[in-house]
């Protein structure tokens, strides 16, 4: 059951129904609600799997009380340690089993030793990546002795399993999450038409400019082979807008619908394509996975305290474990590499945290600077990101290659029947309009919202792809 | 909660004003344009007398040079179209007879579209704009199961077939962007390309009782035009050969010219000859029905 899908369509009114209008007495009603439609969402997507995600649920809860009820330190680390090794491993079994069996036959093979994997004939849970790490913080909190353990089952299952960030986030904190489900929400029309607001745009990014980027950049890059230098170039663009557009509206979309259950969720995206370098970009991409590594890996590891030297390896460190956490791939990891290595002249600048407010441009010759550091993260983020589309190391390498030593840019019609160029006008007035409303979360609310509302509505049904579905990226990992 | 239920009945209202306003708008454009796709060039075409038109998949329309009956004196058009099934070329056909198309031989490619009885999605929403406007549209499309959706719901059929009908396609008809469906009397030769996949594999495929087969066959039947079923050729390694033979111990009526064009060299893939194969196998078409050589 997608965000986009009719029969979301369907199940959110009747949630919203039942939590305001029937189970509105108190909060343990309205978690229950909650919950049931959860796990309701989650078993259409695969009903089997929800007992992993009520297992993995209830080892955080319990192993979460004994490490506070904990009277050794002993204890204590036996509990967190058995929460971790668990989690990971089931992390390990479902998503990376199959990755390090046949890279490890691959190298036994380059060497001379003949071996065939042995591979699992599993299929990635959906979302599993995302509760794993909202069960992780929660339980590295306990034990760091930063929050309380959480002893109603109910309100932590929520935590965990709250189906508009169940499948593909935000990932959610503890600290952030869990005062919120304590308490009975109160209807607040303000923040519900936000979210109304929010969640209408998350769909526009959707079904108007990732759905209809990707139908390009899927026939440039599938057919790369044939495709000269401005396709090419165009395909990496329509790339980075569909990624953007899909994971974006899609947290869009849950924000926005956590909005009309009165719980505000952490923002995942800030404009990331306005930023003016790659350590700014990175506060603006998926902010909720950025944070959690900087809190639970980075400065665990000794952040930027220990020196240069410490500040690198730790930076390298995150982005590769960032890039692995989104696929079993060398490609994801080569994606991480890269923007580590793009980070890395501005942390030995000391130049990594300049950029702090939001982007203004003027008609002055600074602001040409500006524009033009704005451009060239673009640049190098859509480089990135075709070996994070690439099937393999060596497609991104040859799709690189091709797009410097083809030399012709012209239009040329692609297997969608479309010319190269033909996406680039609402690209543009994309971008018009984020840039317009880079200081809100979304673009319809303030002055003529009732106008740029209907455009909204408009555009969804007139520009959408619906016959081509895409389901959400994101949803992979 | 007063202010947020009207917000969602502006939002349902508008959506529902927008879903009418644009119905409309896209079917008007639609309406206008008649030369963009064969479907159009017949839902708006005046009477026509021909002596022989083609009906079928892309292996009718890649298959029939149209230009070489004409040049043997035949009055003729290609109305094959790429990846339709026969659920379309019955709709075309009945389109034609309302339009008081005067056919005399009708030639209808009857191979692997035996095979199914659904509408292909793309060509058959080319249909979806005149559902409204044509009765004869209407009732074809009724045993669909998606039909109340395509009918009453406004704006539904340009959301759910945006690929074929929807924004882009609008404004490409609005425009009058010329194709080139209707050149060469409708005939889409192939070739000057790297060849393609020269092997098939069928062996699944039974030729069904096939109900929209039989519809043109009636169709035919009332209104005097001879009927020509006949498989056209395919490449030689194709896996489940037996099929054809199914199909004409099925179909005893329709002639099996599967083998009539042999050689790697006259196709463009393995179920679609090259304009060189096509020319070929045309010229035995001529002489076998028409005595022309």
């Amino acid at each position: 059951m997608f965000f986009n899908s009719l029969s979301f369509a369907v199940f959110l009114p009747i949630v919203f129904v039942l939590y305001w209008f029937v189970f509105n007495k108190n909060k343990a009603s309205q978690n229950a609600v909650l919950i049931v439609a959860s796990y309701y969402f989650y078993s259409c997507w695969d009903w089997r799997f929800l007992f992993l995600l009520v297992f993995s649920t209830f080892l955080d809860y319990y192993t979460g009380l004994r490490i506070e009820k904990g009277k050794t330190e002993w204890g204590r680390k036996f509990w967190f340690w058995l929460s971790i090794i668990v989690n990971l491993g089931f992390l390990g079994v479902f998503k990376y089993y199959n990755f390090f069996a046949s890279s490890l036959s691959e190298s036994l093979n380059a060497v001379g030793l003949s071996t065939s994997p042995l591979l699992l004939n599993v299929v990635l849970p959906v979302g599993i990546s995302f509760y794993t790490f909202h069960g992780l913080s929660y339980v590295i909190d306990i034990y760091l002795k930063r929050i309380k353990a959480e002893t109603n089952f109910v309100d932590y299952s929520l935590f965990v399993s709250y189906f508009p960030l169940l499948v593909a986030g935000p990932i959610e904190r503890a600290t952030h999450l869990l005062p919120q489900v304590k308490i009975k929400r109160h209807f607040d029309f303000e923040k519900a038409q936000e979210g109304v607001y929010q969640f209408l745009w998350g769909l526009v990014k959707k079904v108007v400019i990732a759905d209809t980027c990707a139908t390009y950049a899927n026939a440039i890059f599938d057919y790369h082979s044939s495709m000269n230098s401005l396709s090419l170039i165009l395909g990496a663009v329509y790339f980075a807008f569909q990624i953007y557009g899909d994971f974006s509206g899609y947290s869009d979309m849950a924000l926005g619908m956590s909005k009309l259950f009165g719980i505000d969720l952490l923002r995942n995206f800030n404009y990331p394509y306005f930023s003016r370098d790659i350590a700014e970009f990175w506060r603006r991409w998926h902010i909720s996975l950025s944070s959690w590594f900087r809190d639970y890996l980075y400065i665990p590891l000794g952040g930027s305290s220990g020196g240069m030297g410490m500040k690198i390896r730790n930076t390298f460190i995150i982005f590769l474990v960032s890039g692995f956490w989104h696929g079993a791939n060398w490609t994801f990891i080569a994606w991480g590499l890269i923007n580590a290595i793009y980070f890395l002249p501005l942390l030995l600048l000391q130049r990594n945290r300049t950029n702090m407010e939001t982007v203004v441009l003027q008609r002055n010759w600074e602001s040409v600077r500006v524009f033009g550091s704005i451009l060239m993260t673009f640049m190098l983020s859509c480089l990135a990101w075709i070996f994070f589309r690439a099937s393999s190391i060596s497609q991104a390498l040859r799709y690189i290659q091709q797009i410097f030593t083809d030399q012709h840019f012209t239009s040329q019609f692609l297997k969608n029947q479309r010319y190269n160029y033909e996406l680039l006008f609402l690209i543009v007035a994309f971008v018009v309009v984020e840039w317009n409303s880079r200081t809100k979360v979304e673009p319809i609310s303030g002055k003529y919202s009732s106008l740029k509302l209907v455009l909204c509505l408009a555009a969804i049904l007139a520009l959408g792809t619906f016959s081509d579905y895409k389901e959400f990226i994101y949803f992979q990992f | 909660m007063k202010q947020f239920s009207r917000l969602i009945v502006f939002i349902l209202i508008a959506i529902l004003l927008l879903a009418v306003v644009l119905d409309w708008g896209y079917t008007t454009i639609f309406q206008q344009s008649s030369t963009r796709g064969k479907i159009e060039y017949v839902y708006h075409a005046s009477p026509q007398q021909y002596d022989v038109v083609f009906l079928g998949s892309s292996r009718a329309n890649n298959h029939f040079v149209a230009p070489l009956f004409e040049e043997k004196g035949i009055k003729t058009f290609n109305y094959g179209m790429s990846a339709s099934h026969l659920f379309e070329a019955s709709l075309l056909l009945k389109l034609m007879v309302e339009r008081k198309f005067v056919i005399k031989k009708l030639i209808l490619e009857t191979d692997m579209n035996l095979a199914n009885e659904t509408r292909d999605a793309g060509i058959s929403a080319q249909f979806l704009p005149y559902l409204h406007d044509s009765q004869i549209i209407k009732d074809h499309f009724s045993v669909e199961q998606d039909f109340w959706k395509l009918y009453y719901i406004p704006f539904y059929r340009y959301l759910a077939f945006d690929a074929k009908i929807g924004f882009r396609e609008m404004n490409r008809s609005w425009r009058q962007v010329p194709t080139n469906y209707l050149d060469n009397l409708g005939y889409h030769p192939l070739g000057g390309k790297k060849k393609g996949n020269m092997k098939n594999d069928i062996h699944k495929m039974k030729p069904l009782d096939n109900r929209y087969y039989k519809e043109i066959k009636a169709i035919c039947k009332a209104n005097n035009i001879e009927l020509i079923a006949l498989m056209t050729p395919m490449c030689s390694n194709v896996k489940g050969m037996d099929y054809f033979d199914r199909v004409k111990s099925k179909y005893p009526e329709i002639h099996n010219y599967e083998k009539a064009v042999e050689g790697d060299q006259y196709f463009s893939s393995c179920g679609h000859l090259n304009d060189e194969g096509a020319r070929m196998f045309t010229k035995i078409i001529l002489k076998d029905f028409f005595g022309k050589s």
